[in-house]
């Protein structure tokens, strides 16, 4: 953090790509249009490593997914990128069964190195596909690792930590983040898988956030900081998910507000729910509350605004958790 | 022909091992020994020892599942001992038991097996991709029957091997059924191979019960592969003589499947024989060879599958599996 240089998220993303492409010529990217690009983490890859690194493929899911598995096992590194992570669902067999279970199910024998890449995020008013957040998805399915950041920092170097890993991760960032700045250091760094942050400190109550939300949470924490002491914990990552970082808060708070702009029906934060009821129920002096994503489609229009968690849910949530 | 004479005779006895081992895990599946399900090869496993026989340990192989790809993996010389242990469930299969059906021989570039059909076609592309980049010299046999084109995967992959000229064989052993639907009224065409026009890539047809006619194709598709050309598109017009699943249905729709033809198929087609006499017409084998090849071949199955049945049943524990799911 030594320069003061600040870059946006989707070029703390782009910094981690070049470096790792740079220094190990087995990573490339596959994806639909990332040559031109679509989003600005891979404007120029193309033009320094060359067109058969930086892939363009046909609108094909299934194809471009089990192409990085494929390359994998045959020892490459690939980076895929499905644009928007909602896309993903087109190669669900591959995304979400095949690459994370390839692993146990063939005698752990091979390692499967390969990331998987995609934007989500509600309030941008493109409707469910183009929204939706699959880290639900992703960690009720063994052997994928799933890691979103909330800081253009934390981009880079979950992205490195990502990419380096031999196991199958899926990143996420959120759409709304994509031009969002914060500094971030020109030197090589990595921020391992599993390791939550603490955004902000605090003794009344603990709020988990991810991504985007974790700027909600602070402006909450940071209005009410006259009468609440709120703690802001970002897991990073969803599996592995930190638990020993959110309970040692717990030890202190004593409550819990978790933020998740994905749908609440069995979802991260029921699963965090059922993880703190079970390694940590007498830390909590009340009940969880949750503020998720409604249990209805991610509507477009105008709705999507409101329907996602926002800083007055979140307040509202913090504020019913303290008074009971 | 183009094969010598020693490639005639290795590649009968390669089937021969093959029908040989495929009738030991039909008499494990009757007998309840085997775990997970049987899809029985019969008279279809002329082109899977095709498919494998000209291969070299670094090329990349997908199996097709009929008998679970016993008959590729042995002509690629896998060692087929851990994949019998793995379908017994036993310690030392070559998925430690995990899998039940699954191949996993990475050191010889067959990395898995998937429970869906079509899976092997996104990742054959992967496998091409890799072979290109690292200029290995690798190609991809890309093994599966005319059921798996009903998938997308199957044509994502043509289009992007196409667009990319990968080192991959389509390698389709047609045995004119899916499941328990005939092709008949799932492709609009006497042909799956038909498809390959439309994505500009070559394609033969061949007689997939005349072993020797795979065995020469094959290195044709092989040879096109490797020298740079771009996909192949094979299509082994074969058969299959029995139901998809060991004791289900054997019916096309709703109509049974006629068991006199099968049989005519079984008495008339089998690849086994027909290769057999002509090794005998080429004065390559004597009856009395064969009948040897065929004894060593039964003997050689029933001593695996003895000595799979004796190593104990893989029980890990749950911490094991626990710590088995990341690299």
């Amino acid at each position: 953090m030594s320069t003061g240089r600040e870059l946006a998220l989707t070029e703390a993303i782009r910094e981690a790509y070049i470096e790792e492409m740079r220094r190990d010529e087995r990573v490339f990217l596959i994806g639909t249009s990332i040559q031109a690009p679509t989003f600005p983490h891979t404007n120029g890859l193309a033009e320094e490593f060359g067109e058969d690194r930086v892939l363009d493929t046909p609108i094909s899911e299934p194809a471009m997914t089990g192409c990085a598995m494929g390359a994998a096992q045959e020892g490459l590194r690939p980076i895929v990128d499905y644009m928007y992570a909602g896309f993903a669902y087109y190669a669900a067999s591959e995304a979400f069964l095949q690459v994370g279970q390839y692993h146990f199910l063939h005698g752990s024998q091979h390692p499967l190195p390969m990331v998987m890449v995609g934007t989500c995020g509600v309030g941008r008013r493109v409707g469910n596909e183009h929204s939706t957040l699959p880290y639900g998805t992703l960690i009720h399915h063994p052997g994928i690792k799933v890691c979103m950041p909330s800081t253009p920092y934390d981009a880079k170097g979950l992205m490195k930590a990502a990419i380096r890993d031999d196991n199958p991760v899926f990143f996420l960032w959120h759409t709304s983040m994509m031009m969002q700045k914060g500094p971030v250091p020109e030197e090589d760094y990595i921020i391992p898988l599993g390791s939550a942050d603490i955004k902000r400190a605090g003794t009344d109550l603990t709020i988990l956030a991810s991504g985007f939300q974790v700027g909600n949470a602070l402006k909450v924490a940071e209005k009410l900081s006259a009468e609440i002491s709120i703690e802001v914990v970002d897991p990073r990552s969803f599996e592995p998910f930190d638990r020993e970082t959110l309970l040692t808060s717990l030890e202190k708070t004593n409550r819990l507000v978790i933020v998740d702009e994905d749908f609440e029906r069995g979802g991260f934060a029921a699963e965090v729910t059922a993880q703190v009821m079970e390694h940590g129920y007498d830390l909590l002096d009340a009940p969880v509350k949750r503020v998720c994503h409604p249990h209805f489609p991610v509507p477009g229009g105008y709705i999507d605004a409101y329907t996602m968690p926002t800083p007055e849910r979140i307040e509202a949530a913090v504020r019913a958790v303290m008074g009971s | 022909m183009t094969l010598t004479n020693e490639n005639c005779i290795e590649l009968f006895r390669t089937l021969v091992r093959a029908m040989a081992l495929d009738r030991v895990m039909m008499r494990l599946i009757r007998a309840g020994k085997l775990v997970g399900f049987y899809h029985e090869g019969g008279i279809a496993l002329a082109p899977g020892v095709a498919a494998g026989f000209f291969l070299s340990k670094n090329d990349i192989m997908l199996p097709h599942y009929r008998a679970h790809g016993l008959a590729h993996m042995l002509s690629k010389r896998v060692d087929v001992k851990l994949y019998f242990a793995e379908h017994l469930g036993r310690v030392g299969g070559c998925c430690k038991g995990r899998s039940s059906y699954h191949a996993s021989f990475p050191a010889d570039h067959i990395f898995g097996s998937s429970g869906n059909i079509g899976a092997n076609f996104p990742v054959s592309v992967g496998y091409g991709f890799a072979a290109k980049r690292k200029s290995s010299g690798q190609i991809v046999m890309n093994c599966s029957g005319d059921g798996s084109y009903g998938s997308g995967r199957s044509h994502e992959a043509l289009l992007m091997s196409a667009n990319w000229q990968l080192p991959i064989v389509f390698w389709c052993e047609a045995n004119g059924m899916a499941q328990h639907s005939s092709m008949e009224k799932l492709f609009p065409g006497p042909n799956i191979s038909s498809l390959a026009s439309g994505f500009g890539i070559p394609s033969h047809i061949v007689d997939g019960q005349d072993l020797f006619a795979c065995a020469e194709i094959a290195q044709v598709a092989i040879a096109h592969v490797r020298a740079g050309k771009g996909p192949i598109f094979v299509e082994c017009k074969t058969l299959r003589a029995q139901e998809h699943s060991v004791g289900g249905v054997n019916k096309a729709g709703i109509k049974p499947r006629d068991p006199d033809l099968m049989r005519r198929w079984r008495a008339e087609r089998d690849p086994e024989r027909l290769a057999g006499a002509r090794l005998i017409q080429l004065g390559l084998l004597t009856e009395k060879e064969i009948t040897e090849i065929h004894a060593a071949a039964d003997c050689e199955a029933d001593a695996l599958a003895e000595a799979c049945e004796s190593l104990p049943k893989a029980m890990p524990s749950i911490e094991e599996l626990q710590s088995a799911v990341y690299a």
